[in-house]
């Protein structure tokens, strides 16, 4: 193609981007003019050009345009209807200029219907007739007629400086651009007003010009190479002695890296060059749905990869297009709600921890989270249980499910084509990740994080048979050594290799079939690795002789020749200078035959609960043996910082996700000093409760065996793994901790804990206030009538049965006497209660007498005794009665 | 070698309508032309690497100057032996976008061919051959075949 067509296709996409952005800014401010003059003169420009290349119908269309909007330069107010034939115009003038990108040349075509309209409204304006007229003439003119319009002579351009796309970028301040802006007035309206002004300052500061793509990248190989150059210098001066070249060399390598900072720089690009697309998008959206919505867009000038720009382009208008029809609701239902009537659509980006976090938010409706469970369980995704323990985000995640359609879910709105897995797929295979968070009648927001570059990324330099490829950590899960346990990790089962892995089973494969890299030493006693790999939601594995490396690697797409070979997606040159493949772990799994289902790998998971080794956490908690829990049951674990540990009502909370969840020590010694501690998360039928431990010491897989069971309800047992005793936490006793049984009177129930031992009370008040008491631990007064005194003001006592003072005559006949004994049950506890203490206390008016190690006993006598004590209660009022 | 035999022009003639500069490279001791059009640089391989599953006439992948070049041995291409890759000779040639080394045995003079010079190729030529041909031309009593770089970097099959 002709090098000044290219410039012109390239310039003009370009400028028509900025023009879109403008003339929907425009409809909204009609009384900046300066907008419309800027969008002009870009039309004039594009037509100007192309009758210079002799480009009709580019110039006709043009031509048309210009005159409808040199009529509302001139003053005429812009319409709803103008300003959509004018869009209509760019939108040819753009497919016109596609075309030629692809044929080189203008297809030929008939645009007499969209420059009849143009100029059918022209004619109405410059006869000063009313807008109403003006638009019925137009709708007339619909109809297709001939060709009217003769080109007009080429005209003299001016070739305006090029504005870098870089410019809407610049941060303005809302109020300074558009001080009449409503207050919703995004600010990157004020933002992509600024190229006009920089436009006419005839760009001072903001100079720019434009380089190919080929010549960056070609600037980037050179500096990789030279910073290869400089890494052998420095080896090189490091083993000498003199020091003349040190400092020289020391300056080069500090340019070098400059340098390949700087070249890195010039491939990035404002997503403000993202936005520029949205006004139109939401407008047309606004339009189409009966909607107001206004459209925030921040952080354009974050910068990010140019080809990854493309690639979220089409994921980002799925979002806000998700966001608009299924978000935000109607103005009348909006209002109904006491929410402004106009609905909002926040685009932010922002630069965080070497990625680019993208969040897309609305204040719509948010997602019914029921209806999504609904869905869930029809589709047979998970099951009831399982649904109970997820979090909300963990419900949502469902949404970028192949084949989970949000528009049943959400709304009724559907048939866009595209589904959220689509997204999701798009988003992950740039090496980014989206999530969806949401707050019903609030609104909900989308985020996709995105690598800062495609170009880069951190791959670990794998070996087999004496060759090394690179295998893209993204998808890497984690690798396992296999080294002696070669034969107990992996089996072949039917020809086929399988790696168990904690509770599951793993395709597995050697990495020398794949690749078909036999060289005939098949040394299993080689300390191989099996790397773990997750592709979508298959999980497979790929057996290795060794990693050399980790590196940064930069990617280049396989040569036509060779793109061919599915396993590799590409290569790369290392930092020693040769040259490595790059491994595709969806190609390596596509040729192990795995299928992406997710069904299938539900059942899986189910199945291997059945397995013997059960995988576990070991933690330590306190002094003692370590603890272990069946990792089954923990949903994640967490670190937690002390700071955001809150504590109420006696119980320890912290707020996760949006919800606050209980925090139970599993030992008492808690330093709050310490910044954080692991919490095991566990879920339960209603909600997660957090099992705060000190440290996460392993994750194992092993037989478990209790070989002595515990009295203490904390634990279940004590078990030996590897040598090491160590003891099973039993998990109920500590979600009855944090979530007592629900009662039926809402005012607590109020328990006296007498005892004199400070060992008991604290060994024991916990658990019971945990179950919803409201628990007053005191000692026992030595005077009986004071007791009894005591004991009725309360619902139920609980009593240190081997406290000196009960042996007292005088205590045990107060006790056999007192009246109220049916009322405020009295319940012992003892070190060493036997069959003769516990008829000796029951008759003496304890209501039992319990083992102090026992607490599960006492909690449950405890509940059983005050439902009697409350049933005595009433009937004793209507014997009253 | 026995491009001395050859009528050689200098490098430095500039080619007239039909004309067209050829390198001559040779391999298992045969001798080709390569248009000069084609070629961007010669060098010699340092290291290569291989690529499993990849066409057998590729030798490999070769890092030349931060470009990553697919090399390509004109011997295996042609059917003759390979013995030794370390060190060989390669020149480097753009062919539709994609950069590729051709590995010869030697790298000869250059040699002007016009088309009047250009002769039939004979039917009975072995068409894994023959394909690679661009042409063949009777240079004095020599004949040499020119090489059709559109085939030897065409692994679509």
């Amino acid at each position: 193609m002709d090098e000044l067509l290219r410039d012109f296709l390239t310039e003009t996409t370009e400028h028509i981007e900025g023009a879109e952005t403008q003339l929907v800014h425009f409809e909204r401010n009609p009384s900046d003019a300066s907008l419309i003059a800027s969008i002009f003169r870009l039309v004039h420009t594009i037509k100007g050009t192309s009758s210079f290349l002799g480009l009709e119908r580019l110039e006709r269309v043009g031509h048309a345009a210009e005159s409808v909007m040199g009529m509302l330069r001139d003053g005429v107010p812009p319409t709803q209807h103008s300003v959509t034939l004018i869009l209509a115009a760019i939108d040819r003038i753009k497919t016109i200029i596609e075309d030629i990108g692809k044929h080189g040349s203008e297809p030929p075509a008939d645009d007499s219907e969209i420059i009849n309209a143009l100029e059918a409204y022209y004619a109405a304006g410059s006869e000063a007739a009313a807008a109403a007229a003006a638009a019925e003439a137009s709708v007339k003119a619909e109809a297709p007629a001939p060709v009217s319009t003769a080109p007009e002579a080429p005209e003299q351009v001016m070739p305006e400086p090029v504005a870098a796309p870089a410019a809407p970028a610049a941060p303005a301040p809302v109020a300074s651009a558009q001080p009449e802006a409503p207050k919703s007035q995004p600010k990157a309206e004020a933002a992509s007003a600024q190229p006009k002004e920089q436009r006419g300052q005839g760009g001072g500061n903001g100079e720019s010009i434009r380089v190919s793509v080929d010549t960056i990248e070609r600037m980037m190989q050179l500096v990789s190479e030279l910073v290869l150059s400089r890494n052998q210098l420095l080896e090189l001066a490091r083993h000498r002695e003199d020091d003349s070249i040190k400092t020289p060399l020391q300056h080069l390598s500090t340019l070098t890296s400059d340098l390949q900072d700087a070249v890195m720089r010039a491939r990035m690009q404002p997503v403000g060059r993202l936005y520029a697309n949205l006004p139109r998008l939401v407008r047309e959206l606004s339009t189409s749905l009966g909607k107001s919505i206004d459209l925030i867009t921040e952080g354009a000038d974050t910068e990010l990869d140019r080809q990854l720009i493309e690639v979220i382009r089409d994921p980002l208008t799925h979002l806000i297009r998700n966001c608009a029809d299924h978000g935000i609701e109607r103005p009348d239902e909006r209002i109904a709600k006491g929410k402004p009537e106009r609905g909002e659509i926040r685009v932010s980006a922002a630069h965080e921890a070497g990625q680019i976090t993208i969040d897309i938010a609305d204040d719509g409706k948010g997602l019914d989270t029921e209806r999504i469970k609904q869905k869930i369980l029809a589709q047979g995704l998970a099951t009831e249980q399982e649904l109970r323990a997820m979090s909300n985000e963990e419900i949502y995640r469902y949404i970028f499910e192949a084949g989970f359609s949000t528009a049943q879910v959400v709304s009724n709105v559907s048939g866009r084509g595209v589904g959220m897995d689509v997204v999701r797929s798009n988003i992950e295979a740039i090496g980014g990740s989206v999530s969806l968070s949401s707050v019903e009648g609030r609104g909900s927001r989308f985020s996709m994080r995105i690598p800062l570059t495609l170009a880069i990324a951190p791959a670990l330099i794998i070996e087999v048979a004496g060759q090394r490829f690179a295998l893209p950590q993204t998808s890497v899960v984690e690798a396992v050594s296999l080294g002696k346990n070669y034969k107990d990790l992996i089996q072949n089962v039917q020809h086929a290799l399988v790696l168990k892995l904690r509770e599951e089973v793993i395709p597995a494969v050697e990495l020398r079939n794949v690749v078909g890299l036999n060289s005939g030493a098949d040394d299993d006693t080689n300390d191989k690795l099996a790397v773990v790999m997750r592709v979508g939601t298959e999980s497979f594995c790929i057996i290795v002789d060794g990693v050399a490396d980790i590196q940064e690697i930069v990617v280049k797409p396989l040569s036509a020749s060779l793109s061919h070979l599915k396993v590799f997606s590409g290569h790369t040159i290392l930092g020693d200078g040769s040259v490595v493949l790059i491994l595709d772990p969806a190609g390596i799994g596509a040729n192990l035959g795995i299928e992406k289902s997710t069904d299938k790998k539900r059942e899986q998971a189910r199945d291997q609960g059945a397995l013997e080794r059960r995988r576990l956490v070991m933690f330590r908690a306190g002094s003692g043996a370590p603890k272990v829990l069946p990792l089954s049951l923990v949903s994640r674990i967490e670190m937690v910082e002390t700071s955001r540990i809150e504590s109420s009502d006696g119980r320890m909370m912290v707020l996760l996700q949006g919800r606050l969840m209980p925090i139970v020590p599993i030992s008492h010694e808690i330093d709050m000093s310490r910044s954080a501690y692991p919490v095991l998360v566990v879920a339960t039928e209603t909600r997660s409760i957090g099992l705060m431990a000190d440290e996460i010491v392993d994750i194992l897989e092993e037989k478990l065996e209790i070989q002595l069971t515990s009295a203490n309800s904390e634990l279940i047992g004590s078990a030996e793994i590897r040598g090491e005793a160590v003891e099973l936490i039993d998990v109920s006793h500590f979600i009855r901790m944090a979530d007592p049984p629900a009662r039926g009177n809402s005012t607590p129930q109020r328990v006296l804990f007498a005892a004199d031992e400070q060992v008991l009370r604290d060994l024991l008040c916990p658990a019971i206030s945990a179950c919803g008491y409201s628990l007053v631990a005191s000692s026992i007064p030595a005077d009986p009538n004071e007791f009894l005194q005591q004991v009725s003001s309360f619902d139920a006592v609980i009593v240190d049965a081997d406290a000196p003072v009960f042996a007292l005559p005088s205590f045990q006949r107060a006790l056999k006497d007192r009246a109220n004994a049916s009322l405020v049950p009295l319940i012992g506890v003892s070190k060493n209660p036997t069959n003769r203490t516990t008829r000796i206390a029951t008759e003496g008016g304890l209501a039992a007498l319990l083992s102090r190690h026992d607490r599960q006993q006492l909690i449950e006598t405890l509940a059983y005794t005050l439902d009697a004590a409350a049933d005595a209660k009433t009937s004793n009022m209507e014997i009253a009665a | 070698m026995s491009s001395a035999a050859l009528a050689i022009p200098a490098a430095s003639d500039v080619p007239t309508a039909g004309e067209e500069s050829y390198f001559t490279v040779f391999a298992g001791g045969e001798a080709f032309g390569l248009s000069v059009l084609h070629t961007q640089t010669i060098f010699r391989i340092t290291s290569v690497t291989p690529i499993p599953l990849g066409p057998a006439d590729i030798v490999g992948l070769v890092n030349l100057r931060g470009r990553i070049v697919t090399a390509v041995s004109l011997r295996r291409r042609l059917g003759i032996p390979v013995d030794e890759l370390q060190n060989s000779l390669a020149i480097g040639i753009e062919h539709k976008g994609e950069n590729f080394a051709l590995i010869v045995d030697e790298v000869g003079d250059v040699l002007t061919l016009d088309a009047s010079m250009k002769v039939q190729i004979p039917a009975h030529f072995d068409p894994a051959r023959s394909r690679f041909m661009a042409g063949l031309y009777k240079v004095g009593n020599l004949l040499i075949p020119a090489l059709n770089i559109g085939a030897l970097f065409d692994f679509a099959n």
